[in-house]
């Protein structure tokens, strides 16, 4: 066999599995028109808990068990953490996604997008991923420090005014282009 | 003549029956207006093969003529699937004008480095030739078609059912083509005989999907999202790419110096 039927045969298989998975993802989706792309501020929600998050987390308290108390103890303790820590990883992820998915769905409604900027978003969310993957398999083997949470107030303390303000924008349009479309098909089927 | 087998005749017969049926299915609920392309393809695939049968009843299923009207014909009908494919493409997007700019060159992109790639990887004999460009058309759709769906998965855009059910019908003949004309180029003695009937079984699949998928008449006016101010995406999308940046650098400091970029 040559090596062009092993060369074209892995890239129809390739091209198959990625369609799949593309189909698939389409079907079960809703259209950005509806409203539902817009995300809720999970943030906020978050920093509710910031303060309790970051004294489960504290070394000091780590510190001061394992000098205290048993082993078995320290132990589940040390578990609980890692669990803790794992929670806020996947918190951190949400709101990357929430972000993204407010981004996606304001590109769809643009009359007009930036390559740059679109590019610059599929670069992040690679890296985002890849780094999110390598944190978690490091917390899951114990071989990464418990995360700092000083950081995070800035970072998920709720979106702008002026964020607020489109999404809204966002809303009545899509209402009314949803009023538009039930007239529209109700005006072909009346036709026919 | 004598060479094609009885199945092969049935199925061709079948084919054609189904060619007709469709056209007539796509003229009958006036569909033919809101994909005129996939009408034009559909079209001109009957015609070559009502061309193909008279040449093979003339020159005989081995001769020269016969092969060079055949593949002459194919280079028209890739044209026409070509266009019908960009169709889809543009009905989709094009009521997201911010997007689909941004999407036909994407598609337009990809196409050229597709064909650029698969006739570059293909062996220049000249009987090869013809089967080359038609290998790396068919795998240029493919590619096409695989971005246009990883573009509306990623902007969240609905597909029309009718719409996905005729963009599958294309992908999959398509991907079977390039599989087809590949075994061919490897294999062309032993393989030549069933060559014809592998392609010709795959086209019955496609016809069948894309019968079922233009049963009932499409909506005029594919009545697209109102869009948002012009100001909106331009204020928001560095702002929103800045939180995503934060982010990541956050996810780096808890991953320490010793992270690796991807």
């Amino acid at each position: 066999m040559s090596l062009l039927f092993y060369l074209f045969s892995g890239l129809i298989a390739l091209l198959l599995i990625l369609f799949v998975w593309s189909v698939r993802s389409t079907r079960r989706r809703v259209p950005p028109s509806t409203g539902a792309g817009v995300p809720d501020d999970d943030g906020r929600r978050h920093m509710t808990y910031l303060s309790q998050i970051r004294q489960a987390l504290a070394e000091t308290d780590y510190e001061f068990l394992s000098k205290r108390a048993s082993k078995e103890i320290v132990r589940r303790v040390r578990r609980e953490r890692r669990s803790v820590a794992l929670d806020y990883l996947v918190a951190l992820r949400r709101d990357f996604q929430s972000l993204l998915r407010m981004a996606r769905v304001i590109a769809a409604m643009s009359p007009q997008v930036a390559a740059v900027h679109e590019l610059e978003r599929l670069r992040l969310t690679a890296k985002f991923r890849w780094q999110y993957e390598v944190i978690r398999w490091k917390l899951l083997a114990g071989l990464v420090p418990m995360p700092q949470l000083d950081g995070l107030s800035n970072l998920v303390s709720g979106l702008s005014v002026r964020m607020e303000k489109a999404m809204k924008e966002l809303g009545e349009r899509a209402a009314v282009a949803a009023d538009l479309a039930s007239s529209v098909n109700r005006g072909s089927l009346d036709v026919t | 003549m004598n060479e094609i087998v009885v199945f092969d005749k049935v199925l061709w017969g079948l084919n054609v029956c189904l060619q007709a049926r469709l056209l007539v299915l796509l003229l009958d609920r006036k569909n033919h207006r809101i994909f005129p392309f996939f009408f034009g393809y559909l079209l001109i695939a009957l015609l070559q093969n009502v061309v193909t049968m008279v040449s093979y009843r003339i020159w005989g299923f081995s001769s020269s003529n016969a092969v060079r009207i055949a593949w002459g014909t194919q280079g028209l009908v890739i044209l026409g699937r070509a266009l019908a494919v960009v169709e889809i493409c543009r009905r989709v997007l094009e009521r997201y004008r911010g997007i689909w700019a941004l999407a036909w060159r994407m598609l337009a992109g990809s196409a050229v480095l597709v064909l650029l790639y698969s006739l570059a990887v293909a062996s220049f004999e000249w009987h090869l030739l013809v089967l080359n460009a038609d290998r790396g058309l068919e795998l240029t759709i493919t590619v096409v078609l695989v971005t246009f769906f990883l573009f509306a998965r990623y902007y969240e855009v609905t597909i029309e059912p009718a719409l996905r059910s005729l963009a599958i019908g294309f992908f999959l003949y398509s991907c079977f083509a390039v599989l087809n004309d590949t075994i061919l180029e490897s294999w062309r003695p032993r393989y030549a005989t069933h060559w014809n009937l592998a392609g010709m079984l795959a086209y019955l699949a496609s016809l069948l999907l894309w019968n079922w998928a233009v049963r009932e008449r499409q909506p005029a006016i594919a009545v697209g999202p109102v869009l948002l101010s012009q100001g909106v995406y331009q204020n928001l999308a560095p702002e929103i790419n800045l939180r995503l940046r934060l982010l990541n650098e956050h996810l780096h400091q808890i991953l320490g110096p010793e992270a690796k970029r991807p």
